[in-house]
This record gives C-alpha cells, sequence and structure tokens, in this order.
C-alpha cells in the first residue's frame, strides 16, 4: 500500500462534485425557507403560467447547485504532512483546516453505490474536541484512506505505551443476517413517531369509516342489506392492519438500508463496524476512548430479547453527537457481556450488563414516593381544585391519576438498580423497557452527592458521576454508600495516571 | 518494580470532618444590591401599570402584594443560603458544598481539570469578589462555579489549581 504522499496540495476525484451536490442539498433541506425564499420571489415576479414558471425554476435550481458544487470541488484541496492533514476549501469565505493526527480519534468513512463501483470512499476525521471543525475527505480512493488509517495508527503506536494486550484474531465479532434487519427494522422507535404522526390521519379514515358504516346501517334498516356493523368493523380493522404492516416494511427497509451485512470486528485495539446496503458505512472507535458503555431495550426489543448496544466517547458538543456514539444495533444479552468483556479487558468487563443478572442491589423504595407526590397527587389536586366549578364531581377522575403513576413508579423501582466492582459501575434503570449503564470508575470527571429534605430524614442520597460523554445518575442509596462510593471513585480517578480519553 | 497493595475501604480519606472555607462576607452585600437593581426595574414598571385604566386598584395592589413578598424572601434568602455554600481545597481535588433545602457536595479532582476562569461583574468589583469557574470534560455548563470569593482568594485558588493541574498532567 502506497503511503500518503506529503507536501503536495491535491485535489479529490472529480466524483467529490457528487458530495459536494449532496451537501449543497443538504443545506437547502435544513434551512428550506431561508434558501427557497428567493426563488420563489423569483417566480411570483416572473410573468407567466406555472408551469414555466416551475420549469424555469428547477432549471435555475439546478444550475446553482451544480455550479456551486462545481466551484467547491475546485476550491477544496487537501495536503498530508508530517504531523497533520491540511484541507483548504470555501468558494468566497475561505477555510483551512490543519487536523492534527494526534487529535484524531477515529477515521470513519462511507461509500455510496457509485463510490463502490470506483473503489472511492468518503473520509471523515473524528477529532476530540472543538466541534464544527470536523474534516471531510469526499472521493478519495480506498487505499488511501487505509494507509491515512495505519499512519494515524502506527503514530499512536509509537507515542504512547499502552499495555500490550494480545486481542482476539481479527475475526468478525459480530454479523448481522436478514432476521436481525426484520428486528431492527420492528424495534425502530421512528416508525412509532411515524405513526403518531399518520395517527390524525388515519382517525379521519375512521370517519369515512363511520359514514360507510352509518350509510350500511340505514340500507340495513330498509331490509336490502342485512350486514352492517360487522363490515365497518373490519374495514377498520383491515386499513388498521395494513397501515401498521407498511410501516413495518417500510422500518425494516429502513434497516437493512444502513446495517446490511453488519459486520463488527477488533482491529488492534480499534472496535469496527461496516454495513450498508446503498451505501456502506464504516465507523471505528478506539477503545481506550469508551466512556460509558450502554444496553437499551424496548418493549418491542423485550419480546425480541435482543438489546441495542451503544458506546459513548467524548462529546464536545451537541454537534456531531452520532459519530461520537458507536452503535451495535441487535445483540443478545450473552453475547453483550461477552463483547464488553472483550472491550474492557484486562481492565473490567467482568461484571454484567445484563438487566435480569442477579448481581444488581436495588435502590431504596423511598424513591417512590417523591414521585407519586410531585407527579401524581399534586398535579391531580390542582386539576380537581381548578376543574370543580367546571366539571363538578366527576372532576374525581383525576384521582386516578395517581394511582396510574403510583404503578409506573413501582415498576421503574423495581427496574432500577446498581452493581459495581473495584473497577467499574453498572446502573440499571427503565419504565417500560430496560437501560444499563456502565463506566470505569477511573474516567469520572467530577462526582455529586445530593439530598432533599426528605432523603435527609431517610438518611439517603443521590450520586451523580460526570462523565465526558454525560453523567450518570444513582438516586435513592443509603447516604453512607453514596458516600463511600464517593471516596473510592475520587481515590481511584486520583490515583490514576493513565488517560481518561 | 509493580506493586498493587490492597486498599482497605476504610481508609480512605472521608469527607465527614472537613473544614470549610466560607465564601467572602460582602457577597451577601452584592448580591442584594443585584436584587435591588432588577426590583427597581419591576417596580417601576408596576408603578407604569397602574396608570393604565383597565386595572382596578384592587388588582394593582394583588400585584404589588406578590411583588413585596417575592422580593422580601430573595432578599433575606442569602442570610440562610450563603453560610451554607463553602469550599475545601485538598491536596488532589476541591470540594464544593451547597444549597439550604436540596443540599449537595460536588467533588472535582485536580487531574481532571480543563482549564480555570475567574470573572468578575460590575457588582463584583464594586464588592471586590470574583467568580472562580472550573471546567472539565463532563458537562457542558461551567463544571465547578463558586461566586462570591475574595479577589485575591480567586486569583490564588486559580493559580493553586493550575498549579495541581499542570502537575498531574506531567507526572501522567
Amino acid at each position: 500500500m502506497k503511503a500518503p504522499e506529503t507536501g503536495a496540495w491535491r485535489r479529490t476525484s472529480p466524483f467529490a462534485i457528487l458530495f459536494f451536490m449532496a451537501r449543497i442539498l443538504r443545506l437547502i433541506a435544513r434551512n428550506a425557507w431561508q434558501s427557497l425564499a428567493p426563488l420563489f420571489a423569483l417566480l411570483v415576479a416572473y410573468q407567466g403560467d406555472l408551469v414555466s414558471k416551475l420549469k424555469l425554476g428547477g432549471v435555475i435550481f439546478a444550475v446553482a447547485t451544480t455550479t456551486l458544487a462545481l466551484l467547491s470541488y475546485w476550491f477544496f484541496r487537501y495536503r498530508v504532512g508530517d504531523r497533520s492533514i491540511l484541507i483548504r476549501q470555501g468558494v468566497i469565505k475561505k477555510k483551512q483546516l490543519d487536523i492534527q493526527f494526534d487529535r484524531i480519534q477515529g477515521i470513519n468513512t462511507q461509500q455510496n453505490p457509485v463510490y463502490r463501483l470506483l473503489g472511492l470512499v468518503t473520509v471523515s476525521f473524528d477529532t476530540a474536541g472543538s466541534a464544527g471543525s470536523e474534516g471531510n475527505l469526499p472521493a478519495v480512493s480506498h487505499a488511501f484512506a487505509g494507509s491515512l488509517r495505519a499512519r494515524i495508527g502506527n503514530r499512536r503506536a509509537a507515542t504512547s505505551d499502552d499495555t500490550a494486550v494480545d486481542y482476539a484474531a481479527p475475526d468478525a465479532l459480530l454479523r448481522l443476517d436478514w432476521r436481525d434487519m426484520v428486528r431492527i427494522g420492528l424495534a425502530d422507535r421512528r416508525a412509532l413517531i411515524l405513526f403518531a404522526v399518520l395517527g390524525p390521519l388515519f382517525e379521519r379514515l375512521g370517519d369515512n369509516a363511520d359514514e360507510v358504516i352509518t350509510n350500511y346501517v340505514e340500507r340495513a334498516a330498509d331490509g336490502a342489506f342485512q350486514f352492517g356493523v360487522a363490515s365497518g368493523v373490519l374495514i377498520v380493522a383491515a386499513a388498521l392492519s395494513s397501515l401498521i404492516l407498511l410501516l413495518a416494511v417500510i422500518s425494516i427497509a429502513a434497516a437493512l438500508l444502513r446495517y446490511h451485512r453488519f459486520e463488527l470486528w477488533l482491529d488492534g485495539s480499534t472496535l469496527r463496524s461496516r454495513g450498508g446496503l446503498l451505501t456502506r458505512h464504516e465507523h471505528a472507535m478506539d477503545l481506550s476512548k469508551i466512556q460509558t458503555l450502554r444496553l437499551e431495550q424496548g418493549i418491542v426489543q423485550r419480546l425480541q430479547k435482543r438489546f441495542r448496544m451503544t458506546a459513548r466517547q467524548a462529546m464536545a458538543s451537541g454537534k456531531n453527537r452520532r459519530q461520537k456514539i458507536f452503535t451495535i444495533p441487535v445483540v443478545t444479552a450473552e453475547r453483550a457481556d461477552h463483547l464488553r468483556l472483550l472491550f474492557l479487558q484486562p481492565e473490567a468487563g467482568r461484571l454484567s450488563q445484563d438487566p435480569a443478572a442477579g448481581t444488581f442491589m436495588p435502590v431504596s423504595p423511598c424513591i417512590m414516593r417523591s414521585r407519586v407526590l410531585y407527579l401524581g397527587l399534586l398535579p391531580a389536586l390542582l386539576c380537581i381544585i381548578g376543574l370543580w366549578m367546571s366539571l363538578g364531581p366527576s372532576s374525581l377522575l383525576f384521582l386516578l391519576w395517581p394511582v396510574a403513576v403510583a404503578a409506573g413508579a413501582y415498576r421503574s423501582w423495581k427496574r432500577a438498580g446498581y452493581a459495581y466492582d473495584d473497577d467499574e459501575i453498572v446502573r440499571r434503570s427503565g419504565w417500560l423497557g430496560h437501560r444499563t449503564v456502565s463506566l470505569l470508575f477511573r474516567k469520572v470527571q467530577r462526582v455529586t452527592i445530593s439530598q432533599s429534605p426528605y432523603q435527609r430524614r431517610k438518611r439517603l442520597a443521590s450520586l451523580r458521576m460526570y462523565m465526558a460523554s454525560g453523567s450518570v445518575r444513582i438516586p435513592y442509596i443509603k447516604h453512607a454508600t453514596a458516600e463511600r462510593l464517593r471516596d473510592y471513585i475520587l481515590y481511584k480517578v486520583e490515583s490514576s495516571h493513565r488517560p481518561w480519553y | 518494580m509493580f506493586q498493587n497493595p490492597e486498599i482497605a475501604l476504610d481508609s480512605l480519606p472521608g469527607m465527614q470532618d472537613l473544614d470549610w472555607h466560607k465564601l467572602h462576607p460582602n457577597y451577601a452585600s452584592s448580591m442584594r444590591l443585584q436584587l435591588l437593581v432588577v426590583f427597581l426595574g419591576i417596580g417601576v414598571a408596576l408603578a407604569a401599570l397602574s396608570f393604565v385604566p383597565d386595572i382596578s386598584p384592587r388588582e394593582a395592589g394583588g400585584f404589588w402584594a406578590l411583588f413585596l413578598t417575592g422580593a422580601a424572601v430573595l432578599l433575606i434568602w442569602p442570610t440562610f443560603s450563603i453560610p451554607r455554600r463553602g469550599y475545601v481545597l485538598r491536596d488532589r481535588d476541591i470540594v464544593f458544598r451547597s444549597g439550604v433545602i436540596w443540599r449537595s457536595i460536588t467533588a472535582v479532582p485536580f487531574n481532571r481539570i480543563q482549564h480555570v476562569e475567574t470573572s468578575s461583574t460590575p457588582f463584583d468589583r464594586r464588592y471586590g469578589l470574583a467568580t472562580l469557574q472550573l471546567f472539565t470534560a463532563g458537562g457542558s455548563s461551567g463544571d465547578l462555579k463558586i461566586d462570591g470569593l475574595g479577589n485575591d482568594t480567586a486569583e490564588q485558588l486559580r493559580a493553586f489549581i493550575l498549579d495541581k493541574a499542570g502537575a498531574t498532567v506531567e507526572s501522567a
């Protein structure tokens, strides 16, 4: 493999125009109102019929975006230096990016079908901190991406004296097949959201069905038809089930698009995944960068006995969040425990993150009291007092609310728990589903213990551990336990000489 | 030689008998002055409101009563809240406590601090106060913010913490 040339400024392949085109379109879609307003104004001002207006608008739009993409391509140049990669871009506003190899945490690649035919990839650099200055190299050769990766890997190996760990041979740790695609598709929360959006539409359908029913009923009264309500219900049921089926199909197709032939493997101490039907996504994360490991399970996934596993690394801010989360879309509990042992060895990983594991200690049941009080009783009483005048005694129905809240609070108390050993802690939570989060003590950034008056009376406290990827809270544990854990965490952090990032 | 002695959990340093440093005595006055300026603004707005013909004197009186009680509570509150706030510097971390009703204690290890900032508002400057902010990688909002320190104290703390944070980086 040829090492990337150093020194010379270079342009990427002309196929990068595709990338710039997509970026411009995405930008337009994101700021739809501002960017389409001039076009709209032009359409209104221009004399003529609608069709020719639309034609003209379309032509202007196409010409403008193509020109812009061409110019972006022309002005995009990069240079691989000894210690960094420089990117110069911008048509009007020039921008120069200097991405230090030291700061690169991972190199991710994407390959759309055209690029795949040509052996090109779009490289995106995952850098620590400084959101918004992450660079992309569109349409470079696969070999070039590989050599960049090797180069950065070597650099890191040369600069840090990592204790050598013998990882397994680079076989795939996990492969997903079509059954997993179905699982991912069915468990996708976005399908539910789509359903919620389509819900009102569906109600319309229901109204129509009502009309049909009354129609039939009237005719039945005439004696001409003997079926009525039953067929109306049938129509509604058929419409509902076909809608659900459609959503499931869309959602499974989306899963296939993103995760087709998903593979996960370890490359030295870098975790890598690859997958996707049309655009192949390749994602990498250094094992030492992992801040928290999560295992999540929604209702559907619970039926499937599967989990979604994510590894999070430090985030500068909300920007570019997705790249900083390494996702394994579907995994069994046993496999997840096996993986986490691989990821965290030799330091930790012995605890189980399976919510059903017997190692979890419960939190105090007192946690239910404040939830029932403030989320249940208080709003209910306020509603009753506020609406008594207009609703009368029927406003007492609001009293059902605290009962429901109590049931929910009981459930989430049953699911809350924590387990720890010398090096890591796992927190379990959930209400409808399950979620467990694990973290290494030595990577904690700061700790807070807080107490409400009620907790003080009961000698309880909540412990919050702030990580570079967000915070993890263990609520309502014994104050003494919280203090002991805090002191131990501080000891672990302050005596650790290994970098947390 | 590599050593890995067992750690007796009971021997870890706790926080039971820490000697909490109080904030600067001027802090309460500075806080109240700030509040008074805000209240003055609201008071003027309320006074202007009473000229609006649609508002009955009774309603206006209600507003005033609400405003004055709120103002009184807020002005008295620092008397309770400020003595509860305090900090302790230890060899390897800084601990800050706060809260009258909801209490919390936060500990930030020096080897996790990324940078330190001191700042002072015009009110602070009038009373010779400053705010110290410590930033770690955990969370976006200033991670530990200590208001109402004396100017000199804030500066000393800043230098001390930076020194400590730098030292841990080098030894790592």
